[in-house]
């Protein structure tokens, strides 16, 4: 937009060549010059350019609050479209105007002056106002000129003057209606249609500017109201910017909770900035420059934002955050909700639209203010600085990922999608997919095998090594090796992710075969959360199945061996055999056999598990038989009150006690993570429990890992008891033992059926005698027992003889033959389909596996080394 | 309406929403993958060095627990 007017601007003829001469050359009025001119006042003469003049008026109100002058903005929009702008500031002078009196031959009152002669108004004086969003006081002559009418009431002095204008011209001079007590000015108009192809004022863009003021001016109050339809809002906000953001973010999830907000003033710039970050990958940044909306950001935004990645850069590399990955200032905007809003005495505004803020000396200003507020915030929120850090990683990595799915589509043609199939693939025969299986074997030497032992018609291989990586803390760790990965979407057909298409699925099944180990349960779930992430529809279609390669081989002298699948097949199957013929010699002449015998072997067995599980925790059978109730139960809860130590072999019994409790006390107890004191180390040793504070002194934290015996419980105690027995003696820690109930069932059912006490179980100091308590024997083999505990372990022992059992460590210790008729010939085979949720779990288990926090991770690992086969994936 | 909890943004969605199950969005999957294609997923190795007398683990799988 330019000021110098050109002939061909000029209404009328297009005038030739030969028609210029002084004629041409006219001097507009300044109503004639806005009219033609519009754009330079209002931008254009859209919708947005109709809105552009209430916004004008409001501007002028807002600089009358931010001066402090005024409270109250009221925006009115009239059942006859026309629009009333009112403020309670100083309203514009009254008084007799000097210079266009003069100019004008008449008496001109300031409003009149100011509604009519352009290049007059208030902001030229800096006294008035220190810095303004009305630009140069042009916004009420602007409105004036491009209205219909126009009424302008000023409350001043006591007295309320109006002055009304039609078509810009002032219709009679500015009269006093009478006295008042308010204070203020109030200008109604109505936008000419001449001038505007649209001159209905719409409700949605007005409160979005409103509101959007009411924000940037934290304190104004902006009473909005639509006489067309009623509706009415009110816009004040005392927190501005902050609320601004929580405004944008209100559909989204933040990543940290407070929003961070910075005001200062700095070399005569006013600095106002408001971030958070959310979940989203878009920067959604709006920037201001003395309230007005600049779209296009410039120096001010532009020193904000690097301000911010040096401040975010500089932490992170002190932290120790970046690892292989380093974000870059891009990065650091995804996902940012900012406002950055500034006020400038003279702002000057470059580019095509005028949209972006110009002034050199800003850039340096925010940067610094910014930069040195950010960095100080970081060091006292490291909670928040590493949210935003990691949001910032993953902003890179997405990116870095996005680059590398693109490398590995190139260099390998197709490896994504589909194409060349990979050349360790062991393919099947068979181009009919419903009856192809894939088999993707992890294990050392077991590829082979299953290579020759595969029905090759149908059946093809890929073997997997999982590559062994030293992961940090010295941990050896596995990962599936690039290339295999990479092999196995090639060998399956589908590609991954959006361009998934299961069409191209080759096989009807991908079986998953790995040891039947930790390790190989491990991969498999690395496998299936694989499949589960990157070939979601593969899971969803059912084609994923796991193997189920059996655990033990047994030998009966030259027959043919049979194969046993789990532990708990193998054992059972070995108590099966060892009751048999076998008898229990309880001394006195008592003896079990038979069906009974059968019958207690396996109700001891039942109980074997909760028993070890009871130990683990740091608790003796021998112990915690001392706290038996009278009917003969053991307790269940384990409770410290304070520092005193409490057992209940019941829920009710329990409740009971913290009631009691509670009352004498009078008030709540408070429910902590951890025991004011320990379990101790009361396996097998005489039962403490009355010990005194000072004895659990001794560090005992530091042996979790070490011990087998209290994994459990004894943990986070070490100098607890220092620090705690100062405080709270309702201080609750309640512990459930859970596997107790499971031995309370088996010793009720052993005192129903057989008339055992639970001494049976315990070894007994006996004097006098040196046979054994208990003789377990079967043909001429005879063992002595202490207790009855061992009875289960001794009959499979007994159960076991006469047979080689072998435990195949992995698949490689199979051969060929055997792999085929145990786990791949669809005639003896077991195959497990798994199923979405399965996945899912497999899933959760691998965020387990992968989590930094080594508790949960130890505590899995514990879980199913246990029983590796239950893995249930 | 259930929703789930991507892997990797953690953001909790809307599965019926969303074109990259089980993230959120095909962004999320990307790095995902990328993360598969660095070798950054791992799982621990264990080593059983116990195993070796094969023949009566069978019987006394529980030697190696107290």
């Amino acid at each position: 937009m330019t000021d110098t007017l050109t002939m061909t601007d000029l209404p009328g003829d297009v005038p030739g060549l030969d028609d210029y001469d002084a004629d041409s050359i006219k001097k507009l009025t300044d109503r004639e010059h806005v009219r033609l001119r519009y754009g330079m006042y209002i931008g254009d003469s859209s919708v947005q350019g109709l809105h552009h003049l209430v916004y004008e008026l409001v501007n002028n109100s807002i600089d009358e609050v931010m001066a402090n002058f005024a409270k109250n903005i009221w925006v009115t929009v009239n059942s006859d479209g026309s629009a009333t702008v009112e403020d309670d500031g100083r309203g514009i002078p009254v008084e007799r105007h000097e210079q266009t009196s003069e100019e004008k031959g008449r008496e001109v009152s300031t409003l009149e002056a100011v509604m009519t002669n352009l290049n007059m108004g208030g902001k030229f004086d800096k006294r008035s106002y220190k810095t303004s969003g009305g630009l140069h006081g042009i916004g009420l002559k602007a409105v004036n000129f491009l209205s219909n009418w126009c009424e302008a009431q000023v409350c001043r002095g006591g007295a309320m003057y109006q002055q009304e204008f039609e078509g810009g011209a002032p219709q009679g001079a500015l009269k006093k209606v009478g006295t008042t007590t308010k204070r203020g000015t109030k200008i109604t108009f109505k936008p000419d249609p001449t001038i505007f192809k649209e001159t209905k004022f719409l409700y949605d863009v007005l409160q979005k500017r409103l509101r959007e003021l009411a924000f940037l001016n934290s304190g104004v109050r902006i009473h909005f109201k639509d006489e067309r339809n009623g509706e009415s809002e009110e816009f004040h906000y005392d927190r501005g910017l902050v609320e601004f953001i929580e405004y944008l973010n209100r559909a989204s999830e933040a990543i940290h909770g407070d929003v961070i907000y910075l005001k200062t003033d700095a070399e005569g710039v006013q600095v106002e900035i408001a971030l958070q970050y959310a979940n989203e990958y878009t920067e959604n940044l709006h920037s201001y420059v003395n309230n007005i909306h600049v779209p296009d950001g410039g120096t001010h935004v532009v020193g904000f934002r690097t301000a911010l990645t040096r401040s975010l850069n500089a932490y992170g590399k002190k932290e120790d955050l970046f690892k292989d990955i380093a974000p870059t200032g891009e990065d650091f905007r995804e996902g940012l909700t900012a406002i950055v809003a500034v006020r400038v005495a003279e702002p000057q505004f470059s580019g095509q639209t005028k949209n972006r803020l110009n002034n050199p000396e800003v850039e340096g200003i925010v940067n610094t203010a910014f930069g040195e507020f950010m960095s100080k915030f970081l060091e006292e929120n490291p909670k928040t600085a590493k949210a935003i850090i990691r949001k910032g990683l993953l902003a890179a990595e997405a990116r870095e990922a996005a680059r590398k799915a693109k490398e590995v589509m190139r260099n390998r043609k197709g490896v994504l999608g589909s194409g060349s199939l990979p050349g360790k693939l062991r393919d099947c025969l068979s181009r009919n997919m419903e009856e192809c299986e894939l088999y993707l074997v992890e294990g050392d030497s077991a590829g082979g095998s299953a290579e020759g032992g595969r029905l090759r018609n149908f059946q093809a291989i890929l073997p997997l090594r999982g590559k062994i990586i030293n992961a940090y803390k010295s941990r050896e760790d596995k990962v599936l090796d690039n290339a295999e990965i990479q092999a196995m979407i090639q060998a399956i057909g589908t590609g991954i992710g959006a361009d998934q298409d299961i069409t191209k699925l080759r096989y009807n099944k991908i079986i998953i075969m790995t040891d039947a180990d930790v390790d190989g349960s491990h991969i498999r779930t690395l496998l299936l959360c694989f499949f589960y992430r990157q070939m979601y529809q593969l899971v969803a279609t059912g084609h994923v199945y796991v193997a189920q390669p059996p655990l033990f081989r047994v030998m009966k002298g030259k027959a043919r061996p049979y194969y046993v699948q789990t532990s708990e097949e193998m054992r059972s199957q070995l108590l099966e055999r060892g009751t048999t013929d076998s008898q229990l010699d309880l001394g006195e002449g008592r003896l079990v056999r038979g069906e009974k015998m059968q019958k207690l072997a396996g109700l001891l067995a039942g109980m074997e598990e909760s028993l070890l599980a009871l130990e683990r925790r740091g608790i003796s059978l021998k112990s915690h038989a001392t706290r038996k109730s009278s009917e003969g139960k053991l307790p269940v809860f384990h409770v410290f009150l304070g520092r005193a130590e409490h057992w209940f072999t019941s829920r009710a019994e329990l409740d009971n006690f913290l009631e009691q409790q509670e009352a004498a006390g009078g008030k709540e107890l408070t429910v902590s993570d951890t025991p004011t004191r320990s379990v101790s180390e009361d396996t097998g040793e005489e039962p403490k429990s009355t010990r005194s504070p000072s004895e659990e002194s001794a560090p005992h934290a530091g042996s979790e890992h070490s011990g087998s015996e209290h994994a459990g419980n004894g943990e986070a105690v070490n100098g607890s008891i220092a620090a705690t027995s100062g405080r709270a003696s309702s201080q609750l820690h309640i512990t459930e033992l859970h596997e107790v109930r499971t031995i309370n069932q088996g010793l009720a059912d052993l005192k129903a059926q057989f008339g055992y006490d639970l001494d049976m179980l315990i070894p007994q100091p006996r004097t006098g005698s040196d046979q054994p308590r208990f003789v377990l024997r079967r043909g001429e083999h005879n063992v002595p027992l202490e207790d009855l505990r061992g009875l289960a372990a001794a009959v499979r022992e007994m159960g076991q003889k006469g047979l080689t059992v072998t435990r195949f460590k992995g698949l490689g210790e199979m051969n060929a033959e055997e792999l085929r008729e145990t786990t791949l010939d669809p005639a003896n085979r077991t195959l497990v389909k798994v199923l979405m949720h399965d996945a899912g779990a497999a899933d959760d288990m691998f965020r387990v596996l992968m989590g930094d926090k080594v508790e949960p991770r130890r505590e899995f690992i514990e879980k199913h080394a246990l029983d590796v086969r239950n893995l249930d994936v | 309406m259930a929703t789930i909890r991507c892997p990797i943004c953690e953001k909790q969605f809307d599965p019926a929403q969303s074109p990259a199950m089980p993230f959120c969005s095909e962004r999320c999957r990307q790095i995902d993958l990328g993360r598969w294609l660095r070798e950054t997923y791992s799982v621990p190795v264990e080593r059983n060095p116990d195993e070796a007398g094969a023949g009566d683990e069978a019987a006394r799988p529980d030697e190696t627990k107290p």
